[in-house]
């Protein structure tokens, strides 16, 4: 069972399935969050095993089955 | 004692080489400070990372590193090939400052710890500066520098693509359905740096080549949580696993030593059990490509001057240009005996990295481009005195050999050129005869105020 995110995970979520992004167009983004902060919402993405690539290297999201 | 990372940033300080930051600086900013400084670059005041400082882009001058080897800039390959030649056995130690701070299991938190974005295109943020050591019950000990992408508090990726022992090892445990243990300590004195760079046979221990360096002892400490050893004066060292599940997560890109930004790759993923540290933990970002290129260059240099000597060659000088990522091109000058330019080109191309050769007599000062454009206008003939070799091998990362024409698993060759720009056989050294200003040793414009 995937575990619920939090509200900056849900928002990086939100944001690369409107269009898959590169990691510093999604840090540009989120100035605002402290850092130590950013990376652990996007430890939760990797925890829920819901982000791919494309050959540019763009984070997407991609639920594995 | 060996000197330490804090010993050498010591040395960067009293040599002027050290910058500063005193003030609050977010990390995110951090690169971008680093890339426009002219010097190493120190912060002490890290926004929302309270007891973190962080040392940044320390070797990225020969100047820098020549300090921090001890020695003149034009002396680092000599320093480099006598450090080689005394291999010193580590010592073990109880007590760590490595150890100060341990946190394991749900304690363990990388984003806890200060590492930032430090390419527009990286994948994530890495750690770079990182000395990893692994075993194998049947080769040892083996050391060597890999990146880390962050994935998640306990997670990172790792590169381990290119052949090296830890692949090596890891496809061994990979095999049985098992995990590899390994260490990885950040900073370590630029010496430890350079044994993990250096491509050792695999059953030779870097920590002696590190030893050999420093030409004492390498303080050694074994680890909370695995059975490894790490250098006692690291800064912070990481103690886990890489899980057995391939090259099988996405990694990259990340700034490559190249200079080029990389592609996605496929690798295995390094669970971080323990997490131990100074108290007052200093973070060491190496700076990519120019730090890695720096520290590159004199184990390159170093195995030109071995390749020479084998060939009977005399050589009096060797640069790998940071151009050429301290790794692709070698120039050397050569006390010359007929015939020995080419016999020269042929041993520095046997070397198996490196692409371009050039030699020279030992008149031309190597580290002076223009000196070096004037040997190879006035002493090459296009027609004689070029080597080139087809069907060597490559790397991947060169994107001149075109890899991608080679499918999934494809080895890559590539042709290698020589350039004999030593006077010829036949022509009069008299011809070369440089002009000197006449009366430049007898006066100076002081004379003249």
């Amino acid at each position: 069972m995937t575990p619920e995110l939090s509200p900056l995970a849900r928002a990086l979520r939100r944001e690369i399935e409107a269009r898959p992004q590169q990691f510093h167009e999604l840090a540009d983004a989120h100035r605002d969050a402290a850092w130590p902060d950013f990376l652990r919402a996007w430890g939760e993405l990797r925890r829920a095993g819901i982000l791919g690539r494309d050959e540019d290297g763009n984070y997407r999201i991609e639920v594995r089955q | 004692m060996k000197k330490s990372f804090r010993d050498f940033l010591a040395d960067l300080d009293a040599a002027g080489e050290l910058q500063h930051f005193g003030g609050e600086v977010d990390l995110r900013d951090v690169p971008g400070l680093c890339a426009q400084s002219a010097k190493a670059s120190f912060f002490e005041n890290l926004k929302d990372y309270p007891g973190w400082r962080l040392a940044g882009a320390l070797i990225t001058s020969k100047k820098r590193l020549a300090l921090a080897m001890g020695c003149k800039e034009n002396e680092v390959a000599w320093r480099f090939e006598e450090g080689m030649g005394r291999l010193i056995e580590p010592v073990m130690v109880e007590r760590a400052p490595c150890q100060e701070v341990v946190r394991i299991g749900d304690e363990v938190d990388l984003a806890a710890l200060p590492y930032p974005l430090m390419h527009l295109f990286d994948g994530g943020p890495y750690i770079s500066a990182t000395f990893v050591v692994s075993k194998d019950p049947e080769f040892g000990r083996n050391c060597g520098s890999y990146r880390l992408m962050y994935r998640s508090p306990d997670e990172t990726g790792i590169d381990l693509v290119s052949p090296s022992d830890m692949r090596l090892y890891y496809q061994r445990r990979l095999d049985q359905g098992k995990p590899l243990e390994i260490a990885v300590a950040i900073g370590c004195h630029p010496y430890e740096m350079l044994a993990a760079s250096y491509k050792a046979p695999t059953d030779l221990d870097e920590y002696w080549v590190a030893g050999g360096l420093h030409g004492q002892p390498v303080p050694l400490v074994k680890c909370k949580t695995v059975d490894l050893e790490v250098p006692a004066d690291a800064e912070l060292v990481l103690e886990g696993e890489l899980l057995p599940i391939g090259w099988t997560e996405d990694e990259g890109p990340f700034g490559e030593f190249s200079q080029i930004s990389g592609d996605v790759k496929w690798n295995p993923v390094f669970r971080v059990k323990c997490v131990t540290h100074r108290r007052d933990p200093i973070f060491y970002l190496l700076q990519m490509p120019w730090e890695n290129d720096w520290l590159a260059a004199p184990v390159t240099e170093a195995a030109g001057l071995k390749a020479l000597r084998n060939a009977s060659v005399q050589p009096v000088a060797i640069r790998a240009p940071v151009g050429s990522c301290g790794y692709w091109t070698l120039i050397a000058s050569i006390r010359k005996r007929p015939g020995e330019g080419k016999n020269a080109l042929l041993a520095l191309l046997s070397i198996a990295e490196v692409k371009l050769a050039i030699v020279t007599d030992d008149d031309i000062d190597i580290e002076n481009p223009d000196d070096l454009d004037w040997a190879i206008t006035f002493r090459v003939q296009a027609d004689r005195d070029l080597i080139v070799v087809q069907g060597a091998r490559g790397k991947h990362i060169d994107p001149s050999i075109k890899a991608w024409e080679l499918g999934k698993g494809g080895l890559p060759t590539t042709a290698k050129l020589g350039i004999d720009a030593t006077i010829p056989e036949g022509v009069p050294k008299k011809l070369y005869r440089r002009i000197k200003v006449y009366g430049a040793d007898r006066v100076t414009p002081e004379d003249y105020r």
